[in-house]
């Protein structure tokens, strides 16, 4: 669908045309709804969703602007990669996180509400009273010279903006290096088969104390949590259960001070225990 | 005449053609596929595979597609309702139109109008495949996501970490090709390999294509976002009915769309399969690059590849998840990066009037760099495999050089068979 | 297949612009440096990497500082290299001295492993602040070594920002300097959450003054058809654009350049920040982040919009008068020795833009010099802030400074010099460059300006003689700070801001004829 646009737009010669401007009202209208739709939407997943679609909208923008490297630039880079990101850590975190709808300081968001559509207000007049003063020029011409839209792109960058284009580089190695200081813990155990042969791990798993799997949680004997520890048959807690990540597992438990003293009924519900007694 | 030109006065009519055209060309070949792929692997495992339906059991796609669509349709409770309606779709989608751009044919007269034999062709046609792999990944991710389960989400994550690790090798390896062609339009790439094709004018790109094509269809070994044996079926495990035919259908047009892609880049696209032999053995036949022909050796092209996913499928274990990101990030994007380079200063010395004897000091220099850098990988510590290992625990502790014993003589066998009379001459055998 | 390989692909050669190296030289070095820094940080191990990082910097400031000192010497009036992107002239070269001056300086702080144990930064970054691995890591005297090429980085990128003479290669030059500096605002070893708020904070806001700055951008070329400044000063002349596009244009611009330079409103970000980052860092950003984004602000205003200045002239006297008076009031209501010096920053900003209003030499001329002395003075401030601690880290809060003056004479001396110099008082050079700054002011008809000006003085007078009546007058705590001896590297830090402070209250004439020798080439 997007490629017929762009051949319409190659082919049409002057600045404006009939078709431009209905794929610009129908796109404008499409990358305004996915806005409007991400600042609405209440789910953190549906909002990346709808900020999708404005890329989307402004990418095909750009290519029936003449400018089909910007356009599938725009796709690949905005929707495929960042947002595609912003997907990634949205689920990390988990399908319930939604936004917060307390207001911290009293009046704000009316505040907000109030100068942001002021200030839009204010621009899209600027800009609609400049647009009458503008006379659009097209790319239809620069592409037809030299290896066309692509290749006059790849000139300018390596001409007239050289400069910024390799300082460009600077800015990707910071962000690998921020990347790599706020999220890599050098001090993490290796996980052993991060670097072994599958013969190398059979043999130190029965070298070590203990060839057989750890004890799994507690699930389901008392709570539905993986940080409830394992019960042994004394009714002590087995500690090897516990997972070390888990770093709020129930230390209490874990305290000789609180611990439960061995008995049978450690086992039912303190509810049902409370009921007997 | 450029293609691009021809294309530009299709009439409409015409255009619907070539959207039909490739609409069902891409369905039947996931059809074929689908049967294709079973027998293949039967033949593999050693067993018939379907045979059944129709000749060969050449329908037998088509019956389970008919099948599937009368399922019931299934909605999780814990389901978002519009994603995960929407997921499959999003997943079809940018698989059928990635196609559009990928040169099936040269210049071919339909019903009296000059055209080529493809949809369109622009001038950055290979950024098209790319964007529409990127959109694609989309459905995968929102599948897993909108499931509300945890094994599809834990495939939807896969997924999406997979795809931008293997884009990213992947977009490096088309960058030599781009760079020979002159060109990011497809129609440009086939007609740079007229004579010479890129498989082996740049081996390392296209190996590099292979590998993360592969990884960015999800395809075995690099299935992770599905593995069946950890993930259950990974992020298609709440689908069913048409919104599972549809992802299934996605997976296969995207495998047609990656290996019609690697046919356009590095194997002459529509071009004759003998057009790169040297010595004027590759113009024996004159007429083939013309007329339909080139749809014929495109196809065949394609099944070559798509043969070697399921080649793939049948023999190789799948990739534990963080090898296959070490794969991705330590071996294809660092190669392809050095690679470039090196493409890019062959490039370099043959447009450049430079003397023989800077070249060859270029080289010198480059070759020595490469050997220093050699020397600074560390050896594998070879594994000392004289000692005797024990156990550091009480447990018993199989013996390390543990060899199975022959098998013994089956006596027992033997004497019950023995009664038999036709089955005496294969005693010995056992 | 060899006819093949010889086909040129259908496309012309590149005509690739001319590279003036030399004339970069300072630059490349710093940019380089920087990436050798990250080499280090892959290859090295842990150990290995703090002496070697901290010679690599010191090589770095010495070449960078020694081609710069030739450069002065050769070229007197400047020129553009790299197809117009960069315009390395005189004020460009001054600022780049002053920057690798301000930044050596930071960087000696930075190093500093005497103060705190192990350096002020965090041994692991990735480790959740106030887990037990965390507490665990506390006693540990490693640090996070990444910050000396990210400090190379930004300023990499404070150089370049001043230098560049188009507005795409500026804002590239502004996410370079500013993105490392995000990051190592997180890295405090103390008070860790306090820290990765300062981050996020300045992140977040700092993110939203770029995009600020780059509609700005849009619009203005849409205006100009052009992102350099030579073309919109150009178009600027013309009459036949639309005006609105350049006013829209140039505001959005200027918020984003104000917002980097913490003036009037825009400012909100620099309170949290200075606070909550490491105190080298702080040092850092105040003095070099200043003197980049005044720097950039110069430039732009001189070189793009003098033609059209009549237009906007006014707006940026009443940026200039709400800056100072936020500086100067709530300053006063701060109890924080940081957060004081921070509002003390905004009313500062709010004397700079003073001179960068004035668009004539003198202007150009006592920014510059004013930059030069600021920056020094607040490096050694924030030197002084990091030697007086207590059991959890740095005391800021201005009841653990009472009394100060009985346990560490010298250490209240300096910074009640530092103060007074902040103040502008005579002897000082702060009063040498609050007065260069308002001569030229006046000279171009500023007369109002410099009334609140000078009102805005003599408030924020008071909050630092409360410090310095606090030090001096007040009976020290009993569970009060003590004061850190220092080791070489901030010792020389200190010393450096406060010897170059006093001199050039006293001789002021050397570093003002170096400002004043030549304006902008475009």
């Amino acid at each position: 669908m997007s490629s017929v646009f762009v051949t319409q737009a190659v082919v049409d010669a002057g600045p404006v045309s009939m078709g431009e401007q209905v794929a610009f009202y129908v796109l404008g209208t499409g990358s305004l709804i996915g806005a409007l739709g991400m600042l609405f939407a209440r789910n953190a997943v549906h909002s990346a969703l709808w900020l999708v679609l404005t890329m989307l909208n402004l990418g095909v923008l750009y290519m029936v602007g003449q400018a089909p490297f910007l356009g599938f630039v725009q796709i690949i880079v905005y929707t495929g990669a960042i947002m595609m990101l912003f997907l990634f850590v949205l689920m990390m975190v988990g399908r319930e996180s939604s936004d917060s709808v307390v207001e911290v300081l009293r009046g704000q968001r009316l505040a907000a509400g109030v100068i942001g559509l002021g200030f839009a207000g204010l621009l899209v007049a600027a800009l609609v009273r400049s647009l009458t003063q503008v006379k659009p020029i097209g790319l239809a011409q620069p592409n037809a010279q030299g290896g066309g839209n692509v290749a006059n792109v790849g000139k300018l960058i390596f001409t007239d903006y050289l400069f910024a284009f390799e300082l460009t580089s600077a800015l990707l190695i910071t962000a690998a290096i921020g990347a790599m200081v706020l999220a890599f813990n050098e001090k993490r155990r290796r996980p052993a088969y991060a670097k072994s042969l599958q013969q190398e791990l059979v043999e130190a798993r029965f070298q070590g104390n203990r060839p057989s799997p750890l004890p799994g949680p507690g699930v389901f004997a008392t709570a539905n949590s993986v940080a409830t520890p394992a019960l042994l048959p004394d009714g002590s807690v087995a500690p090897e259960s516990l997972s070390e990540v888990i770093e709020s597992t129930a230390r209490e438990r874990l305290d000789p001070d609180l611990l439960p003293e061995p008995d049978a009924h450690a086992l039912t519900a303190p509810e049902q225990r409370e009921g007997e007694s | 005449m450029k293609t691009a030109d021809l294309l530009a006065d299709d009439p409409i009519w015409l255009i619907i053609i070539k959207v039909v055209g490739i609409f069902v060309y891409l369905v039947v070949f996931t059809l074929f596929m689908i049967w294709l792929e079973r027998r293949v692997v039967g033949r593999m495992q050693h067993r018939p595979g379907p045979n059944r339906v129709g000749p060969f059991g050449l329908l037998q796609s088509l019956a389970d597609g008919l099948k599937l669509a009368f399922k019931e349709d299934i909605r999780p409770v814990l389901a978002d309702k519009w994603v995960f309606f929407l997921a499959p779709v999003v997943s079809a989608v940018p698989a059928l139109l990635a196609f559009s751009v990928i040169p099936l044919g040269g210049e071919v007269t339909m019903f009296g109008e000059r055209t080529a034999l493809q949809l369109a062709d622009l001038p950055v046609g290979l950024l098209v495949v790319l964007a529409c792999s990127s959109l694609g990944v989309y459905g995968i991710v929102l599948a897993g996501w909108a499931s509300g389960s945890p094994y599809p989400l834990l495939g939807a994550l896969r997924s999406a970490a997979q795809v931008i690790s293997y884009e990213i090798a992947m977009g490096l390896s088309i960058v030599a090709v781009v760079m020979y062609s002159g060109s990011m339009s497809t129609s440009d790439i086939v007609l740079a390999q007229k004579d010479n094709w890129f498989f082996y004018l740049l081996p390392l790109s296209f190996l590099i294509y292979l590998v993360s094509m592969v990884g960015e269809t999800n395809r075995a070994p690099f299935d992770l976002a599905e593995a069946e044996s950890e993930l259950v079926g990974g992020f298609h495990t709440e689908y069913s009915s048409l919104k599972f035919a549809l992802f299934f259908l996605a997976e296969y047009i995207n495998m047609v769309t990656v290996s019609g892609l690697a046919t356009t880049m590095f194997f002459g696209g529509w071009y004759a399969p003998w057009r790169f032999l040297p010595f004027g053995l590759g113009e024996v036949w004159a007429g083939a690059d013309t007329g339909w022909w080139p749809l014929l050796w495109f196809t065949l092209k394609t099944l070559g590849f798509l043969f070697l996913f399921i080649w793939l499928r049948g023999t190789l274990p799948r990739f534990r998840y963080d090898q296959f990101m070490k794969l991705g990030w330590k071996v294809l994007v660092p190669v392809s990066l050095v690679w470039i380079l090196g493409v890019t200063a062959v490039r370099v010395m043959q447009r450049e009037e430079l003397s023989t004897t800077f070249k060859l000091v270029a080289v010198l220099i480059g070759v020595t760099v490469i050997v220093l850098i050699s020397f600074l990988i560390p050896d594998r510590p070879e594994r000392d495999t004289t000692i005797v290992r024990t156990a550091g625990s009480d447990y018993p502790l199989p013996p390390p050089d543990l060899r199975v014993p022959a098998a013994p003589k089956r006596r027992l066998a033997a004497a019950a068979t023995a009664k038999l009379p036709s089955a005496t001459k294969e005693d010995g055998d056992v | 297949m060899i006819s093949f390989l010889a086909q040129p692909g259908g496309l012309d050669a590149l005509q690739a612009p001319e590279i003036d190296y030399w004339a970069m030289a300072p630059l490349l070095i710093v940019l380089g440096a920087a990436c050798v820094g990250v080499l280090v940080e892959a290859f090295l191990a842990k150990p290995q990497r703090w002496p070697v990082q901290v010679i690599l910097t010191v090589l770095t400031f010495a070449f960078a500082g020694l081609t710069l000192g030739l450069r002065l010497t050769k070229d007197p009036k400047g020129l553009t290299t790299v197809a117009g992107a960069l315009s390395i002239d005189r004020p460009a070269l001054f600022l780049w001295g002053t920057l690798l001056a301000l930044g050596f300086g930071a960087m000696l702080m930075i190093a500093d492993r005497s103060v705190e144990p192990g350096g002020s930064f965090v041994a692991s970054a990735a480790i959740r602040p106030g887990t037990i691995q965390d507490r665990a890591q506390a006693g540990q005297h490693g640090m996070q070594t990444e910050v000396f090429p990210l400090a190379l980085f930004a300023l990499a990128g404070m150089m370049t920002f001043v230098a560049a003479n188009d507005l795409l290669t500026m804002f590239i030059a502004l996410e370079v300097m500013s993105l490392p500096l995000y990051l190592m605002c997180g890295l405090a070893r103390r008070r860790r959450l306090i820290s990765q708020e300062a981050a996020l904070k300045y992140f977040l806001l700092g993110a939203f003054a770029s995009a600020f700055f780059l509609y700005g951008l849009a619009l203005l070329y849409g205006y100009a058809q052009s992102v350099k400044l030579a073309d919109i000063a150009e178009a600027t002349g013309g009459t036949d654009r639309s005006d609105t596009l350049l006013y829209a244009g140039f505001g959005l611009l200027l918020v984003g350049l104000l917002f980097k330079a913490s003036v009037g409103p825009f400012h909100t970000w620099t309170p949290d920040v200075y606070q909550g980052a490491p105190t080298p860092v702080t040092a850092f950003m105040g003095a070099c982040t200043k003197v980049a984004a005044f720097g950039a602000i110069l430039r732009v205003l001189q070189v793009a919009f003098k033609a059209s200045s009549w237009e906007w002239e006014y707006v940026l006297w009443a940026v200039a008068i709400v800056s100072m008076a936020i500086g100067a009031i709530l300053g006063i209501t701060q109890t924080d020795v940081k957060r004081m010096i921070a509002y003390s920053s905004i009313a500062h900003a709010g004397f700079l833009l003073l001179g960068s209003i004035a668009l004539n030499h003198d202007g150009l001329s006592s920014t510059l010099f004013y930059l030069l002395t600021y920056g020094f003075t607040t490096l050694a401030a924030f030197g002084v802030v990091s030697l007086v601690r207590n059991a959890d880290g740095e005391a800021t809060h201005l009841s653990q400074w009472a009394g100060l003056a009985k346990r560490s004479p010298l250490v209240a001396a300096v910074f009640s010099f530092l103060l007074l110099a902040l103040a502008g008082i005579p002897l000082t050079s702060g009063f040498i460059g609050k007065f260069v700054v308002f001569r030229a002011a006046l000279a171009e008809g500023m007369g109002p300006l410099v009334v609140v000006a000078l009102i805005a003085s003599a408030v924020a007078a008071f909050f630092y003689l409360r410090v310095i009546v606090l030090m001096y007058f007040s009976e020290p705590a009993a569970d009060g700070p003590a004061v850190s001896v220092p080791g070489a590297f901030t010792t020389a830090a200190i010393t450096l801001g406060v010897v170059v402070t006093l001199l050039l209250g006293v001789l002021p004439g050397f570093a003002l004829d170096w400002a004043g020798a030549a304006g902008f080439v475009f």
